[in-house]
């Protein structure tokens, strides 16, 4: 039958497009960055700043700030967004996360701070030394609840999407922990990106080579998760298991077979195979991380294009 | 009592003319380019002679646990006090959570006003004024009933308690309140 | 993208003045010259509705002083206060930027598009002396006036016999004419259905899903849903009505008759039909019957594809159901040069079945004069019909070149006979041609020919809404108002009882637009017909249908839809018996309980013929109703057939802006087996060829349709560049169909042979 019922461009199953890939990547990105970056604080029990650190306390703010950016304009009424500031609903997971950014965002700054305390005067902003010296004295308890929201943070980019059960790929529960471990792959890779250009960090850098270590174990629980979710569709038969076909089909299978598997994880994987002292070369480490950065933007555009246009 | 608007849509009656899909637009001056109702004509299916058309009504199911409010991070998205599921575009942001969320696709921003967009049953127009909502009121083969099913004397409590209906998406469990009346060539799929 | 919303566009042309930096604007739409805000009534009018030619009863608003609700006037019970698609856009075409809204003059070549806008002055005295040379030169016959049919026919129709021409042309061979040629021939009249009360009804083609009437659709989904009827459709196409039958039969195009005769045949040799009923009422039974012997379900099959074992199981439930049982005569009648004869033997089915003035049957419209002489009493007003006596013009028609057309010169004409007078200038030459709401490039058949003929004209006018693929090719072009905008005289609705109705301004004229009675009127008194144009508003020419009586014409005006007494159906005891029980003083029942005595046709014989002394007369050897065999295509064409889609009137309703945004290109239907053969699959360009042009359009693959088949919604494709919002999408039926005539009805074929390649 011919259509007469009019238009069907709204009714395009995938509502949510690269902005908002861009901001789950972004708030993933901050969130990671923090959490790899203040554990390793913690297990190598630091007094001194670290290059990786340094870079945390970066990325952490600026991603989220961009992110927020995104996330905004991304809105139909970007000036009414004020609006979601006042009014909260408690069975949304976007209102919820409203609140944990609310608490996150300034964190990061203040964190910020708190790491380059030392520069602040040869950045100009020495007028808060005194405020960095203060928050200082609490780093403990800070960490500890940027550390808690940063996991908040990581997962709630993946609550978001998957509190909608209209999408079988999305509404499953590995998807927070698998987008908190990508987070983390993410911030791990942007803090060695950033540490090396930003801050002359030698690619011998032992912390470097740590945080390097890890990825490996990171890198396989993300795959694992993501093994885990095609097997859950795959198990749960119906309009779960026909979303695979995300998989062989379309734009997004290639996206997903040569962005994601390819480049993320493959090129990071195999230049763990090279011999350590190429391995440790800082155009190695630039370009894993690189691949890695790209994999996991790839990811969130696959799951979040490919999650779309399966209906349950 | 409480009331519980309900709409049944018999596809036996339902020719797809879309005289309820132009009604609604000239009714709640919705703008070009966007639809709060389709009524889809799909198919034939089945084998000749014995073809099928389905004829699906898409619109706002009216859920009764609508994924739409639970997901809504401002409460623009709300269940009045009649039950139905309404927007206050004074809240809304234009997220497109709701949009996102809806099992049925049928919400949709408004070019006009930039806020979310969907059927409401004409509650603020033709239900405000005591009539039927506009798809009703002109459906030419009477396929739409609408009425309270709380109230056991509605012809829609009637019509419910006497014909096979079905519900799109039960398996969500959104519960929703667009009951209808399956053809009686084909099967049913919700 | 998003398009303006009203308010918004308004606000952007009174800015921008007249909007002429736009390309492409028409001078005289409401994007040239903007438009005042809505005004109009916020309680509701009721009034009729003018998307289609079935004319409901509407009910309209304007809502917070924005747009119009369009609705059915409940008081009409059968139309159940329901509305069309088409019917509830029509206000949408208020503010259409597409709208002309100022009388316009072509300043290019014909076809061009270029147009100046005069005034209505201007406009009247132009055309004036244009016309005035034409019949000082040629005589006033060389005019023709052509119209929809309808209220505007009548306006036009008498400026034209004022003027003095004999041609006047409505679209009715473009559509119904095989039907009433044949209800005329046979019973003297036309013949309304009684659907609703049917409990088996065999449908030819005659799509009511699709075709909305919403009288009648109604009753047939009454007829289904509450009495369970049975419904058999035979098409070629999986149509709605087909979708919602029990059984369909895809038929071989053209070949209804075959069945149709076939049952028939059934039914007198099964002696299955009601033999009472043809010995009372009908003339010529004897040679019909030993004529239908040779039509046996076998031969049916051979042609048709219909199985002969299913002719024979339908006629025998078709017997079984009947008196409350029938064959749909159909409306548009235009499936084969045998269409006279297709629909005698779908009215000789209904005949043996008895079904005449009985419930699921055939009726005569009863109107007050009727009524009341059964009913003993004035139960319903009479209405005066204030007509002018305008002499008849002595002129030939253009339609009398050939004699077996004879009965179409008193409806309305064979329209596509301008084709033939344009290319053989008998039996003389025409040279204008004023027009009113009528797109013959679409409706009429090869439009090349159409197109030639309005080049060759020495005066195109056209009265219309929008800038039509027909009205692109006049000189002047006239914009009426719209429906909504517009008083009407009072109409007689009657069916089964006496009914009136009447169409009511709902809101303010819009722009530099008149009602096409003042138009014509005031054309006629800028001719110096003054005479014959008496009414100077609608309001005095109601009072004087009404003789005076203002208090009724309040009441109609107030309900906007009256109608008297209760159901009447000559031969149906039970409500002949409600009759006389209502009417103390009515006619006295006969012995059976009817008044069957009191039915009686309006033919030469006063009964029902089955053979035509009329016919036989004016087209020698087709008195009787015989099968003949036609061809409509050669061995490698596909047969290619059109519709109707319920969301638009055959070929007026596509620029209408929610109509269009709802539909505005018809992808072809094609088979699934027949796209294989081609490499076609649905959305791939395609191109169809006929005998007389060449059509690009899209594929719709489709079981719904015979392989040997391709079907198009009409309308669409239309090839003038002013109506921007449909120009080119589609595929333009009328420019694949030949132009060929049936005998005796005069009706355009549109059934013709097509070869079908992937591009």
């Amino acid at each position: 039958m011919n259509n007469i019922w009019g238009d069907m461009s709204q009714y395009n199953p995938v509502t949510w497009h690269w902005v908002i890939a861009v901001y789950l990547f972004l708030a993933g990105l901050s969130a990671g960055s923090l959490l790899i970056a203040i554990a390793m604080r913690w297990v190598k029990g630091d007094r001194e700043e670290s290059p990786v650190l340094k870079a945390a306390a970066l990325i952490a703010p600026v991603a989220i700030c961009l992110g927020m950016l995104c996330l905004v304009f991304d809105l139909t009424r970007p000036f009414h967004f004020w609006l979601i500031l006042v009014n909260y609903n408690f069975t949304s997971v976007m209102s919820i996360g409203v609140l944990a950014l609310l608490v996150f965002i300034p964190l990061t700054f203040l964190y910020a701070l708190v790491v380059f305390r030392g520069q602040l005067a040869t950045i100009g902003l020495g007028f808060l030394q005194g405020l960095a010296d203060v928050l200082n004295g609490l780093r403990k308890p800070m960490e500890t609840l940027l550390f808690a929201l940063a996991v908040i943070v990581g997962a709630y980019t993946g609550f978001l999407i998957s509190a909608m059960n209209i999408y079988p790929m999305l509404n499953t529960a590995i998807l927070p922990a698998l987008f908190l471990v990508s987070g983390i792959s993410a911030g791990a890779a942007a803090n060695a990106v950033v540490a090396l250009l930003l801050f002359k960090t030698p690619a011998h850098d032992h912390e470097l080579g740590r945080m390097h270590g890890i990825e490996l174990p990171v890198v396989g629980i993300e795959m694992l998760f993501l093994f885990m979710l095609f097997c859950g569709l795959y198990f749960k038969g119906g309009a779960a298991a026909a979303a695979l076909a995300s998989l062989t089909t379309g734009t997004w299978a290639a996206v997903f077979w040569t962005l994601v598997v390819a480049v993320g994880f493959g090129v990071p994987l195999l230049s763990l195979l090279l011999p350590a002292q190429q391995r440790h070369g800082k155009g190695v480490m630039l370009l894993g991380a690189l691949c890695s950065l790209t994999g996991v933007l790839a990811l969130r555009h696959f799951i979040l294009y490919a999650g779309q246009s399966y209906l349950g | 009592m409480n009331k519980r608007y309900v709409m049944v849509h018999d596809e036996n009656k339902c020719i797809g003319c879309q005289a309820c899909n132009v009604a609604c637009r000239s009714e709640n001056q919705v703008p070009d380019g966007v639809t709060r109702l389709q009524v889809r004509v799909e198919g034939p299916y089945g084998e000749v002679p014995d073809l099928h058309f389905k004829f699906d009504r898409v619109s706002c199911q009216q859920c009764e646990n609508a994924p739409c409010v639970k997901v809504c991070p401002t409460g623009a998205a709300y269940v009045n006090d009649d039950g139905i599921v309404t927007i206050n575009h004074e809240k809304c942001i234009g997220c497109q959570y709701c949009i996102a969320a809806c099992p049925y696709k049928v919400r949709f921003i408004n070019p006009v006003t930039l806020t979310a967009d969907k059927c409401n049953f004409c509650t603020d127009t033709r239900l405000a004024r005591g009539e039927q909502p506009a798809c009703v009121t002109v459906c030419p083969t009477n396929a739409l009933v609408f009425g309270d099913a709380n109230d056991a004397n509605s012809d829609v409590s009637k019509l419910l308690n006497s014909a096979p209906t079905y519900r799109e998406k039960v398996h969500l469990g959104t519960q929703p309140r667009v009951y209808r009346i399956p053809a009686r060539k084909g099967g049913i799929e919700a | 993208m998003i398009k303006l919303d009203r308010r918004a566009f308004l606000k952007g042309a009174g800015a921008t003045g007249a909007s002429c930096a736009l390309t492409g604007v028409i001078p005289g739409s409401i994007a040239a010259v903007g438009a005042p805000a809505l005004s109009g009534s916020a309680e509701a009018v009721p009034s009729i509705c003018e998307m289609c030619s079935t004319r409901c009863p509407i009910s309209a608003r304007v809502v917070d002083g924005k747009t119009v609700f369009i609705q059915g006037n409940t008081e009409a019970k059968s139309f159940g206060g329901k509305v069309c698609a088409r019917g509830g856009a029509g206000h949408s075409l208020l503010y259409d930027p597409q709208r002309i809204v100022k009388p316009m003059k072509r300043v290019g070549e014909r076809g061009e598009g270029k147009w100046q806008t005069i005034s209505w002055e201007q406009a009247y005295s132009e055309i004036a002396t244009k016309l005035n040379e034409l019949k000082s030169k040629y005589g006033p016959e060389t005019v023709v006036f052509s119209s929809k049919s309808g209220s505007e026919h009548t306006y036009l129709f008498d400026l034209a016999k004022a003027f003095g021409s004999p041609n006047t042309l409505t679209h009715l061979t473009t559509c119904p004419v095989g039907m009433e040629v044949a209800s005329d021939v046979m019973f003297g009249t036309g013949m309304k259905r009684d659907i609703g009360n049917s409990r088996y009804v065999i449908n030819f083609g005659h799509n009511l899903y699709e075709g909305l009437d919403m009288s009648e659709s109604r009753a047939l989904m009454r007829a289904q849903m509450d009495k369970h009827a049975k419904l058999v459709v035979f098409d070629p196409r999986f149509s709605m009505v087909a979708a919602k039958s029990d059984e369909w039969l895809p038929i071989r195009p053209g070949t209804d008759i075959a069945v149709a005769l076939a049952i028939s045949h059934v039914l007198i040799e099964e002696k299955l039909f009601d033999k009472a009923f043809v010995d009372q009422y009908v003339e010529g039974f004897e040679p019909f019957a030993s004529q239908m012997a040779e039509y046996t379900p076998e031969w049916a099959e051979s042609l048709s594809d219909v199985p002969a074992k299913d002719i024979r199981r339908i006629a025998r439930e078709l017997a079984q159901a009947a008196p409350h049982a029938m064959i749909n005569s159909g409306h548009r009648s235009t499936f084969t040069p045998e269409e006279l004869d297709f629909r005698r033997a779908i009215f000789a089915v209904n005949v043996l079945l008895g079904n005449i003035e009985r419930k699921g049957g055939y009726f005569m419209g009863k109107k007050a004069a009727t009524y009341n002489k059964f009913a003993g009493e004035a139960v319903a007003p009479e209405l005066a019909k204030p007509g002018v006596n305008i002499p008849k013009p002595n002129a030939k028609r253009i339609d009398q070149m050939d004699e077996q057309y004879a009965l179409l010169w008193k409806m309305g004409g064979i329209y596509q006979s301008i084709i033939d007078t344009v290319n053989t200038n008998k039996p003389y030459a025409i040279h204008g041609w004023v027009m009113t709401r009528t797109n013959p490039m679409q409706t009429m058949t090869d439009r090349a020919k159409v197109e030639q003929a309005l080049k060759q004209m020495d005066l195109v006018v056209c009265c219309d809404l929008y800038v039509s693929e027909t009205a692109a090719y006049a000189d002047y072009f006239l914009p009426e108002c719209t429906y909504l905008e517009r008083d009407e005289e009072v109409k007689d609705k009657s069916g089964k009882n006496p009914a009136y109705y009447v169409r009511q301004q709902v809101v303010d004229v819009i722009g530099d637009t008149k009602p096409a009675w003042q138009i014509f009127r005031e054309l006629g008194v800028k001719l110096g017909l003054e005479q014959y144009f008496p009414w100077e508003d609608v309001q005095t020419l109601q009072l004087a249908q009404v003789n005076k009586d203002d208090a009724l014409l309040k009441q109609i005006k107030h309900k906007g839809y009256v109608s008297y007494g209760v159901p009447l159906m000559l031969r149906e005891p039970e409500m002949v018996a409600a009759f006389t029980a209502k009417f103390a003083n009515a006619r006295p029942v006969d012995e059976d309980g009817t008044y069957g005595s009191a039915l009686k046709f309006k033919t030469a014989s006063g009964k029902i013929e089955l053979y035509s002394e009329e016919v036989e007369k004016i087209a020698p050897g087709r008195g009787a109703i015989k099968y003949r065999d036609v061809s409509f295509k050669q061995s490698n064409e596909l047969y290619f057939i059109q519709g109707k889609v319920a969301v638009h009137t055959n070929a007026g309703t596509q620029q209408v802006p929610f109509l269009a945004n709802l539909m505005s290109d018809n992808a072809v239907w094609i088979h699934p087996e027949t796209a294989a053969k081609h490499g076609i699959k649905t959305g791939d360009n395609i191109r169809l060829t006929s005998s007389v042009g060449s059509e690009i359009g899209q594929a719709l693959v489709t079981k719904g349709i015979r392989p040997d088949t391709v079907f198009a919604y009409m309308g669409f494709g239309s090839k003038n560049q002013e109506s921007i919002r449909i120009s080119d999408k589609g595929v333009h039926c009328g420019n694949l169909l030949p132009h060929v005539t049936a005998p005796v009805c005069g009706a355009c074929v549109h059934t013709t042979g097509v070869k079908l390649e992937k591009v």
